[in-house]
């Protein structure tokens, strides 16, 4: 092991209360979705890893709004990856276009700017949103490279047909190997960091890849941002229900990852403790 | 309450008047400088802030919150920052912010309650606390001492003996046999106000595992779900004490907030239906301000 090194990560901003428009609603997969809404003049513009708390348009049956990492905002939309993994998200899909969307945002903390340095971003599944969305405005100085890494079962969940791919520097691999790399995704970036070394690691997607590589970012000695999930009810740090384990100088406690997160250095996580969502 | 003008909406508990009968329940809305992006605090009664202890506590290991269809278990564990930086820090704040605030405390003994009411007595920037004796959500006896009248009413003494000039409410537990005989002890024990209800006992399990979702087993339930329990234990409570009474649990809407003053609340506390409708408080105020007879306390006939 080389170490454990850290990286800084920019704060959250006072959020806004929205109601806007769903424009547009577009199958990418069996199991992926995107939701296109229109942005309001106020929506603030939200960093790479920050997030939108959505309430399903439903009669309040679903009790809690849902999070979702931002894939792309523009002056006129913002733009959701969703995959259908519960009730809330099979009743998200079925909205018809032009619906009112209540929402809450931008939420929570992003990736961090890195001039001048070379970034190793790893997403898997829907994880991939806010490292996209860095990669879309990566040429606006943020970092002096981007890689991109996205992970996901099968050639399908690439949506490789149904989507504009609209980032460089992006190599796929899928679990079955029907396209690109031909396995796990922490092994592709294995390869990569071997072939041409990143200052730092960003990562997005299911627990046990990202603290597989939590290993392999402390092998290579390279500082890495997480973006973690939760179960989350109010977004904005006040009830304390989406905590995860940190440990900072010695010290245990717990941080939200509606406000403190949901980007945070991979180091202070005590990934023994997290909570399998 | 009869001498009303149309927009009076004014509360008096114990010694304190209040602006409105609509505040922000304990727990749900932090220590308010989370919300103020969001919402006009300051239009309301006031706020409850969250549950502060003598010393910090770190709070219950995740997963914490789990979604019902009518409502939301919780197991959060008074996870708060300690009564030394809500003092410097939170307080301070939210007194610049022109909010006005209840603070509510817990402890396990009477003697940390009395040592709190001690450092609570000198300061400005809130008009009231609110004893928590009825967290589901932690392992020390506390939830045990709520169940207790006489611990309760000697508790309640010793806090109202220190802020003569505040209001203190006595937050009730609805898990009790006799709800009526826990707040008559507050009475008793010069409590301004009884808070009522705070979050139902309940579980649930995830069949994968066969065991409960949360590490403590049982958590705190809240929602639209338990107001008809709410306004159950709010109308027995009515009827057993003659000081105001906050009513909690479930309000998400108007009428909701309505049926409470209908069971003999004066007031109300919005909790978990602030997750999502960010305007549900204001628009309560709003309504009641066009109708302040509203406020009156029903005649409940069974």
């Amino acid at each position: 092991m080389i170490g454990n090194t850290h990286v800084t990560v920019p704060g959250s901003v006072p959020p806004g209360r929205f109601s806007s428009k769903l424009l547009e609603k577009r199958d990418l997969s069996d199991r992926y979705y995107l939701l296109v809404m229109s942005r309001p003049p106020a929506f603030d513009d939200p960093g790479p890893g920050t997030f939108v708390h959505l309430l399903v348009p439903d009669g309040g049956r679903f009790f809690l709004r849902r999070p979702f990492s931002i894939l792309g905002c523009d002056e006129a939309t913002i733009s959701l990856l969703i995959v259908e993994k519960g009730t809330g998200t099979q009743i998200l899909r079925r909205i018809p276009e032009g619906t009112e969307l209540d929402f809450i945002g931008p939420l929570g903390s992003s990736f961090p700017q890195m001039p001048g340095r070379t970034v190793l971003a790893v997403g898997g599944g829907v994880g991939l949103a806010p490292l996209y969305f860095y990669g879309t405005r990566a040429v606006r100085d943020d970092c002096d490279r981007y890689r991109l890494l996205y992970g996901a079962r099968t050639r399908d969940d690439l949506f490789l047909d149904s989507f504009e791919w609209s980032v460089e520097g992006i190599a796929f691999a899928t679990d079955d190997g029907s396209y690109g790399f031909s396995g796990n995704v922490v092994e592709l970036a294995d390869e990569e960091l071997t072939r041409a070394p990143a200052d730092v690691v960003f990562s997005c997607g299911p627990t046990p890849m990202l603290e597989a590589l939590v290993e392999l970012a402390r092998s290579r000695g390279v500082p890495h941002c997480v973006s973690l999930e939760n179960r989350m009810a109010c977004g904005v740090g006040a009830c304390r229900s989406c905590v995860v384990p940190v440990s900072i100088d010695g010290a245990e406690s717990y941080r939200t990852v509606c406000k403190d997160g949901p980007v945070f250095d991979a180091e202070i996580i005590v990934w023994n403790e997290l909570p399998r969502v | 309450m009869s001498e009303h003008s149309k927009t009076d909406v004014r509360v008096r508990i114990g010694p304190v008047e209040f602006k409105n009968p609509v505040f922000l329940a304990s727990g749900i809305c932090g220590y308010g400088e989370e919300y103020s992006p969001l919402m006009d605090i300051q239009k309301l009664g006031g706020i409850v802030t969250k549950t502060i202890t003598p010393r910090p506590r770190k709070g219950n290991p995740p997963p914490r919150i789990h979604e019902i269809p009518t409502g939301a278990l919780n197991s959060i564990g008074l996870e708060n920052v300690g009564l030394d930086a809500y003092v410097a820090e939170k307080l301070p704040k939210l007194a610049k912010e022109k909010i006005d605030v209840i603070v509510s405390v817990a402890a396990e003994h009477i003697e940390e309650f009395d040592s709190i009411a001690e450092t609570f007595a000198p300061l400005d920037g809130y008009k009231g606390v609110e004893l928590n004796l009825s967290c589901p959500n932690v392992e020390e006896k506390a939830l045990d001492h709520g169940r207790n009248p006489a611990f309760v009413e000697k508790l309640t003494r010793v806090v109202k003996n220190r802020l003569v000039d505040k209001a203190v409410l006595v937050k009730i537990t609805p898990n009790v046999t006799d709800i009526g005989s826990v707040a008559r002890a507050a009475e008793a024990g010069g409590a301004d106000g009884i808070s009522a209800i705070n979050t139902v006992l309940g579980v649930d399990f995830d069949l994968a595992t066969g065991k409960p979702v949360f590490f403590r087993g049982s958590g705190g339930y809240s929602g639209p779900g338990i107001l008809p329990i709410a306004l159950q234990k709010v109308w027995e409570v009515s009827r057993a004490v003659s000081i105001p009474i906050m009513g909690i649990g479930g309000i998400s809407s108007v009428d909701d907030a309505r049926k409470f003053f209908v069971a003999g609340a004066s007031a109300v506390q919005i909790g978990t239906s602030l997750w999502q409708d960010l305007e549900l408080p204001q628009r309560i105020v709003s309504e009641f301000e066009q109708h302040p007879e509203w406020m009156k306390k029903g005649e409940v006939k069974t």
